[in-house]
């Protein structure tokens, strides 16, 4: 980089995998995978979590190095031992979290590995801002200023900040994790016209996502991958969605939602609030949930939800309004008395690594983390209830653990997601409250969850469900709520409860105004 | 439990190293005196004696660093308890020792946890204002009492060869292995050092397991102070200031995850061997005063080094 701009890239290369194993204590992330990527082509990765996608990533750019198997690049066989190495051979990753620092200034996280020097060995400032302002004019942002903070910038900014970035580091392969869930508007375009400019280059481009318009728009070759193994590369339109998808799961994507049973009285009340009020995020809500009710929760992102699920359970100070369980008015100022067994709330929390989870604790005692009150005789652990406990939710929830003192960092999502909702099983809660709980988890244990979430109601339980994704919504909730602005706008359910009327609730229009272009 | 086995690892290094310090120390007195002195059931005995101190302190700084927090006021805890004890005389001294600590634990888990100050700065504060109190109360000299009978039996005396201070830090650490392995507030600890925020919204009352660490740290503190008084048949001002650093090291050397979370009880007890130890057998071998410091400091990192080279990453 000593002409302080961005050269154009060396040239693709072909990426040629094969037989590659790869395993993690006893589970095999990856099982004798062959996978080739052409240089000039634009290659998806598709697959579940836990498919072995992001140890095929980390295999290729030197994060781990396989057990057994071969790797070649542009025909020479090659062997990362650091992520160093591969850059060095042009092997240039974006991941899906971003990775730049926020109190920096762009062009000094664009050249953050190799900044440009001056005679004297100190940085040269000048010549760093030429560079960023090229490669920012590479990827049509000209309108960021390379002095600017990173934290200043919005998301959708900082993404492409990222992809500049890897463009100065002059890649052959390009690998995209998930890189572009965080832009909006006309910075996808952005991104589509270079990525398919790259390719042009001959560049080899890996791409990950989970968003099928993305991949339809982008990708000429794809591959799926499945419990650790390839199953079929194809080109694009060889498959359609719904053949992909079944490829991914592995079995027929139907009936992903229990059905939901008729009701010919309204049920009985279990959870009302009145007048909820926390300013700015909740105003004056009002809402009920009755027995063997799924309640959704909706709108887009940042309307109050989670502000209200945390004030039902008593993690917010000063919440106006009352609460009342069964008809009798409660007072619930922490999880602590939101558990008891008067009021028998549970919340499944959004992230589960730091709300849900002790990471390095054990599975079992993660599971009896919230029930432990009640498996304690005499102040002391009745510890032979406990474990016949850990042994009926682990059956019950089919987590899959061959220790159970084994960390639970060492489970993949779904099933940390499960051991999350076994916790809060195990306290008997007659009312579950849910935050996104399906978000980042793979669609096999999805279902295991929205069956769960329906047999729980049908045992009775008063379930209130916020979640992102209007298929959730639709499918899995007899009535939904969308927030606005702090306040529930809308109530539907029925033949009501349609995408285009969560939609527009969420933007706070009446039905038939709905702006092209807001529905993706 | 994983969280136990896990951590055997440490407990297995610092047991050989004990065994490492006698035999150095040995191979060195065999060669000089003639003798194998670290050997004899006599020194092994005093060496527990001396240790028990120590290894009480830490075992209460072992509760407050599971949680992730630290508690610096133990020094003039440890003083302003055995002080107090030596001042007033009698029971009712004792009393009050204990009381000093309840006081001081409870002052401390308050400020933590309800304040929110963090541990570091805020019990640095609370070992300013004993040490200021102390000095108002003693008029800046040492008092003249003596140690009452209780505390001479507590430090001092032996029963059939055995110290009762080895005693009393064996029924301190059975009664916190007990809490630690058999007791909710036990888990809560653990839960607590390693996600607070995942321990709180499953309904554990947070607040109240760190005031309750805090208490037993300084509860340890006073018995110490009790039982060091006894030892040396006074209290005075200065006497818990060896013991901060050396009760952090010794629950640290023992595996305990300075940042809280995990840590086995047993291993705490080994770290204030390996100290004690080695302490007494540098300065038998007649080793210069500074590069005695120089080789206890070296042996701390050099130990830890070896720990986290084989600790489990946490994801």
């Amino acid at each position: 980089m000593l002409d302080g701009g961005p050269a154009a890239p060396v040239g693709g290369a072909d990426l040629v995998m094969r037989g590659i194993s790869k395993s993690y204590g006893g589970v095999h992330a990856l099982s004798d995978v062959d996978f080739a990527s052409r240089a000039g082509s634009i290659h998806a990765v598709l697959g579940e979590n836990g498919a072995g996608k992001s140890t095929l990533i980390k295999i290729i750019s030197g994060v781990v190095q396989p057990d057994r198997g071969t790797m070649s690049l542009g025909g020479n066989p090659v062997r990362f031992a650091s992520p160093l190495e591969a850059n060095a051979a042009g092997i240039v990753c974006i991941f899906q979290e971003l990775s730049l620092m926020p109190d920096l200034s762009v062009a000094d996280n664009i050249a953050i590995t190799d900044p440009p020097r001056t005679r004297l060995g100190l940085i040269d400032g000048r010549a760093q801002r030429r560079q960023a302002e090229a490669l920012l004019a590479r990827v049509g942002c000209e309108d960021i200023d390379p002095r600017e903070r990173v934290r200043d910038l919005p998301l959708s900014r900082r993404q492409m900040v990222e992809i500049a970035k890897a463009l100065g580091r002059h890649p052959r392969i390009l690998i995209l994790d998930e890189a572009t869930s965080a832009l909006t508007g006309s910075d996808v375009e952005k991104v589509y016209a270079i990525l398919h400019q790259l390719r042009d280059e001959g560049l080899s481009l890996l791409y990950i996502s989970h968003r099928m318009h993305e991949i339809e728009e982008l990708a000429d070759t794809c591959s799926v991958f499945r419990n650790g193994r390839h199953i079929e590369t194809f080109k694009k339109g060889d498959h359609s969605d719904d053949e992909i998808v079944q490829l991914m799961i592995g079995r027929d994507w139907s009936n992903v939602f229990p059905p939901k049973p008729a009701r010919t009285s309204p049920p009985e009340p279990v959870l009302t609030a009145r007048g909820l009020t926390w300013p700015p995020a909740l105003r004056d809500i009002s809402l009920s949930v009755g027995r063997g009710e799924i309640v959704g929760v909706g709108g887009l992102d940042g309307q109050g939800q989670r502000e209200l699920l945390l004030a039902l359970f008593g993690v917010l100070r000063g919440v106006a309004g009352t609460v009342s369980i069964g008809g009798k008015p409660v007072k619930i100022h922490s999880p602590a008395s939101a558990k008891s067994p008067e009021i028998g709330m549970a919340l499944i929390p959004e992230d589960r690594k730091t709300e849900g989870l002790m990471l390095p604790m054990g599975v079992a005692d993660n599971i009896t983390m919230a029930a432990l009150p009640w498996l304690t005789k005499h102040l002391v652990v009745d510890r032979s209830a406990e474990a016949e406990k850990i042994k009926e939710m682990v059956a019950r929830m089919q987590i899959k653990v061959s220790d159970l003192d084994a960390p639970v960092a060492t489970l993949s999502g779904g099933n940390q997601q499960k051991v999350v909702i076994a916790k809060w099983l195990l306290t008997g809660a007659r009312i579950i409250l849910l935050n996104d709980p399906t978000r980042g988890i793979d669609v096999g244990t999805k279902q295991e969850i929205y069956q769960l979430l329906r047999s729980l109601a049908a045992e009775g339980a008063a379930i209130l469900f916020y979640t992102t994704d209007y298929d959730e919504l639709i499918g899995c909730c007899d009535r939904v709520l969308i927030f606005y602005d702090g306040r529930v706008v809308r109530e539907l359910s029925g033949e009501s409860l349609t995408e285009t009327n969560i939609i527009a609730s969420s933007l706070n229009l009446q039905p038939g105004e709905i702006p092209t272009g807001a529905v993706q | 439990m994983s969280l136990v086995s896990k951590i055997d690892k440490p407990i297995l290094i610092g047991l050989g190293f004990i065994v490492l310090i006698l035999a150095v120390g040995t191979v060195y007195t065999l060669s000089t005196q003639g003798t194998a002195v670290f050997l004899s059931p006599n020194y092994l005995m005093q060496q527990l004696h001396v240790g028990a101190f120590l290894g009480i302190t830490a075992a209460g700084m072992m509760m407050v660093i599971l949680l992730g927090h630290i508690d610096l006021s133990v020094p003039w805890t440890l003083a302003a308890g055995a002080m107090l004890a030596t001042a007033i005389g009698g029971p009712l001294g004792a009393l009050t020792c204990i009381g000093v600590g309840l006081t001081v634990g409870l002052v401390n888990g308050l400020g933590v946890a309800f304040l929110r100050v963090p541990s570091m700065i805020f019990t640095l504060g609370v070992n300013t204002v004993l040490l200021g109190l102390m000095v108002m109360l003693t008029g800046g000299h040492a008092p003249q009492s003596a140690a009452t009978d209780l505390m001479l039996f507590l430090g001092r005396d032996r029963t059939l060869g055995i110290p009762h201070s080895v005693i009393v830090w064996a029924l301190v650490s059975l009664t916190l292995v007990f809490v630690l392995t058999r007791t909710p507030l036990g888990r809560y600890m653990y839960a607590i050092g390693n996600q607070e925020a995942a321990a709180y919204l499953s309904g554990v009352r947070t607040r109240l397991v760190i005031v309750a660490a805090f208490v037993m740290c300084s509860l340890c503190a006073v018995i110490a102070g009790l039982a060091l008084g006894g030892y040396s048949a006074r209290a005075y001002q200065a006497m818990g200031d060896a013991y901060l650093l050396p009760s952090i090291a010794a629950v640290v050397l023992g595996g305990t995850n300075i940042l809280g979370g995990q840590g086995r009880y047993a291993g705490t007890v080994v770290g204030a061997l390996i100290i004690v130890l080695l302490q007494s057998v540098l300065s038998v071998m007649q080793m210069e005063e500074a590069f005695r410091q120089v080789i206890y400091g070296a042996v701390i990192i050099g130990m830890l080094l070896i720990y986290s080279r084989g600790r489990i990453v946490n994801a």
